[in-house]
């Protein structure tokens, strides 16, 4: 029988424990917030965001109305850069770019229209989008700016 | 017979081979010593070119760098103290220098080959700040406007990266524009998802992202080689370039960009201060004026 030098059985340990932290909690209460999320997703930002998060073509540069089109939520886009505060504060009170030429707003707010549960649901839905390097640089942001206490 | 003729003439065409030989080297020479008194002409302009400025609002105090140098002035650039630089800008130049926000007062320098350094004690003491960066080829570096251990950084072919510990770890948080940064400034100009703004001055015109880094994009129609940016402390949509031609200022965060009245036909560096005061940095000339760039003296020689 071969023995495993003890350092690479810790290494791999290691690895596996980075892998495993790097995914969202497998709890039950996560699983069921994604799936919310999912269904909240669907029917309030896959319209312009893409059914699959995808974005609209184009979502790099400003259009002739100098607006920004919807981004991607998956791992080409940014969303993965905010912190879980921002994304709060962006779906419930939503944003305007300045430059933009147009008076609309380049996010609509959604704090009239869901509960801060379904704001986070709706977040936590859009980190499986991401992988699994960018959900931790994610959290390290997050531990800044966490959620709100309305949304904990 | 023949073979001495022979022999003659093969000497005779090996020593006009040999004059022209040498002939061709002592053009040579004198080319080279020429290109060498050129280089050693343009090395002390390079010396003395004010690479860049920094004000300390909280102070009042200016801060002024060469390649070589870096010197401090609290009465507006009339008297400068000289600032001691750590041993290794012997060997590197320096680029860059900013200062953070807040009480801490920590000094950032940072330069290719140079890396980033940082002091919080006016220069008697540095630390070398690049644990996370790829490597020292730090071409600028600018601090957070109102976070005061927040600091940027842009490595050639890197991208920009930021601590947010002072400079003791970093990371990367894109690859910048397309175009090559030559220097930038983090503005807490309103409108930001996160919190501000980076103006960049680059190979071909200025570029604007979000703090969030959600994307870089063209500030308006500013084309050429930018310097410098810089923008209002009191008013951060106003925001200054300086280039190849001169001056430049925008009033609406960079989408419209007139020309502005100019000390020197080429700034090199810029940095602006409350109340409408601006300094330019025209190599190795400092300008100021105090009525956003209506007038301008020259303060040092």
């Amino acid at each position: 029988m071969h023995s495993i030098p003890l350092g690479v059985v810790a290494g791999l340990l290691s690895v596996a424990a980075l892998t495993h932290a790097a995914k969202p909690p497998p709890s039950s209460a996560n699983q069921q917030r994604i799936g919310a999320g999912r269904l909240i997703y669907q029917q309030y930002c896959a319209s312009c965001h893409g059914a699959k998060g995808e974005g609209k073509p184009g979502w790099q540069q400003r259009d002739a109305q100098g607006e920004l089109p919807p981004p991607p939520h998956g791992p080409e886009g940014h969303t993965w850069k905010h912190a879980d505060g921002m994304l709060y504060r962006i779906i419930r009170d939503g944003w305007r770019d300045p430059f933009n030429k147009t008076k609309r707003q380049t996010m609509p707010a959604y704090g009239q229209t869901l509960a801060p549960g379904e704001i986070r649901a709706v977040i936590t839905y859009l980190k499986t989008l991401w992988t699994p390097e960018q959900r931790r640089i994610q959290r390290e942001e997050s531990r800044r700016q966490p959620f709100p206490p309305e949304a904990q | 017979m023949v073979d001495l003729i022979m022999t003659i003439k093969q000497r005779r065409q090996s020593l006009r081979s040999l004059w022209r030989l040498l002939g061709m080297a002592a053009v040579f020479v004198t080319i080279l010593a020429g290109h060498g008194l050129a280089g050693a002409a343009a090395s002390t302009s390079f010396k003395d070119r004010i690479v860049a400025l920094e004000f300390d609002s909280a102070t009042g105090t200016l801060l002024k760098a060469t390649a070589k140098t870096l010197s401090q002035s609290n009465d507006q650039g009339q008297t400068w103290t000289r600032v001691a630089l750590p041993p290794s800008a012997a060997k590197a130049d320096v680029a860059a220098v900013a200062i953070s926000a807040g009480d801490k007062r920590v000094l950032y320098i940072a330069g290719p080959g140079l890396g980033v350094f940082r002091t919080k004690d006016g220069g008697r003491s540095w630390t070398a700040a690049n644990q996370g960066l790829p490597n020292r080829r730090v071409v600028a570096l600018t601090t957070h406007a109102d976070q005061a251990d927040t600091v940027y950084a842009y490595v050639t072919g890197k991208g920009i990266f930021r601590s947010q510990d002072a400079g003791a770890r970093w990371r990367l948080m894109d690859r910048g524009p397309r175009e090559k940064i030559l220097h930038f400034v983090h503005s807490n100009m309103p409108g930001s998802m996160e919190t501000g703004w980076l103006f960049a001055a680059t190979s071909e015109g200025v570029r604007r992202s979000m703090d969030c880094f959600c994307g870089w994009h063209k500030a308006g129609e500013l084309v050429g080689k930018v310097e410098s940016v810089a923008y209002d402390p009191d008013e951060p949509q106003r925001v200054y370039a300086g280039t190849a031609k001169g001056l430049f200022v925008s009033a609406d965060g960079g989408e419209q960009w007139t020309s502005m009245k100019s000390p020197a036909s080429v700034i090199t560096a810029l940095t602006a201060a409350p109340s409408g005061v601006l300094y330019a940095g025209a190599n190795g000339s400092l300008f100021l004026s105090r009525d956003r760039g209506e007038t301008w003296e020259k303060v040092d020689a």
